[in-house]
């Protein structure tokens, strides 16, 4: 039953249907709350007494560093899913959310060093937190370059959805690693269980910029999405009534 | 809460001296995206143009 609900709704056809009607939609509201956020996070929150103006950095780095572990996370699920079902879908949203993936790690690795020079005093440190986000870019990368390295798209699918679950591994290590070891980085301000210790006039912003950031890389993986199913498909008859 | 941080707008840029990393992380992220959407929907469009030529 479940495989018969899979299958029904994660056509790619269904899919690109689905999603060309809310994308406009998911866009547009993104834009707007992202640049609300970041106009208010940036220029109407006050001077944090600590780290001083550097510290309105966050409303960039902390979405793209959160980000950067959840489409880890998507694109470990999907690959289960194709594996476990073999949804053709999953196997292109693996390949497509890989470079969404390393750009949003790449936006928190740079807006990190460059937070770093004020704050820390240098733009890189081998600490747990910034190696193991490292690690994750450069797995993206592998990914990237191992699937366009097969000629077979099976082949490739498969074995880039193996390494995506195994390499899942990484993304608790770098949730935890300010816990595990002593890092510069400190620990999340913002958690599921507790309250948050930062200022509320701080953390509304960063929650709008976070919600924004999200749908903005939602539709992103969207059109990664569309352009990897024309690929895949071009031979199938519904994609010339859709082109 | 939506009171002005700054007395002006050259000390909004300026922000104490970090002004400079914050804004060009700004810049930084906006490019970063803006590259991203623009290089998919010429891909797109680039896809399109071939497809409907060969059929």
């Amino acid at each position: 039953m479940i495989k018969k609900f899979i299958h029904q709704f994660a056509s790619p056809k269904t899919y690109l249907f689905q999603v060309e009607r809310v994308y406009k939609f998911i866009l547009y509201f993104s834009l707007v709350v992202y640049f609300v956020s970041l106009i208010w996070g940036l220029l109407f929150t006050q001077e944090d007494f600590v780290q001083g103006n550097s510290f309105r950095i966050i409303y960039l780095h902390v979405p793209a560093s959160f980000l950067s572990q959840s489409l880890y996370v998507s694109m470990a699920v999907a690959s289960f899913v194709y594996i476990v079902w073999r949804v053709k879908l999953a196997a292109y949203l693996v390949i497509s959310i890989a470079p969404i993936g390393a750009l949003t790690t790449f936006i928190a690795l740079t807006s990190g060093s460059i937070w770093g020079i004020p704050t820390w005093g240098t733009w890189w440190q081998w600490d747990a937190r910034i190696t193991s986000t490292l690690i994750l870019f450069i797995m993206y990368l592998g990914l990237i370059s191992l699937h366009s390295s097969f000629a077979n798209y099976e082949k490739a699918d498969k074995l880039l959805s193996w390494l995506a679950i195994v390499g899942a591994i990484n993304v608790p290590i770098i949730k935890k690693s300010v816990d595990w070891w002593s890092t510069l980085h400190q620990s999340a301000s913002i958690t599921l269980t507790d309250k948050p210790s930062i200022d509320p006039s701080m953390l509304y912003p960063l929650i709008g910029s976070m919600i924004g950031f999200f749908g903005i890389t939602i539709c992103l993986v969207i059109i990664s999405s569309k352009y990897q199913i024309f690929i895949r498909e071009k031979n199938k008859s519904w994609i010339k009534e859709y082109v | 809460m939506f009171e002005f941080a700054f007395n002006s707008l050259g000390e909004a840029i300026y922000m104490n001296g970090h002004g400079i990393y914050v804004w060009s992380v700004v810049v930084l992220v906006l490019i970063s995206l803006l590259s991203f959407f623009i290089g998919y929907n010429l891909k797109i469009k680039k896809f399109k143009k071939k497809f409907n030529e060969s059929n």
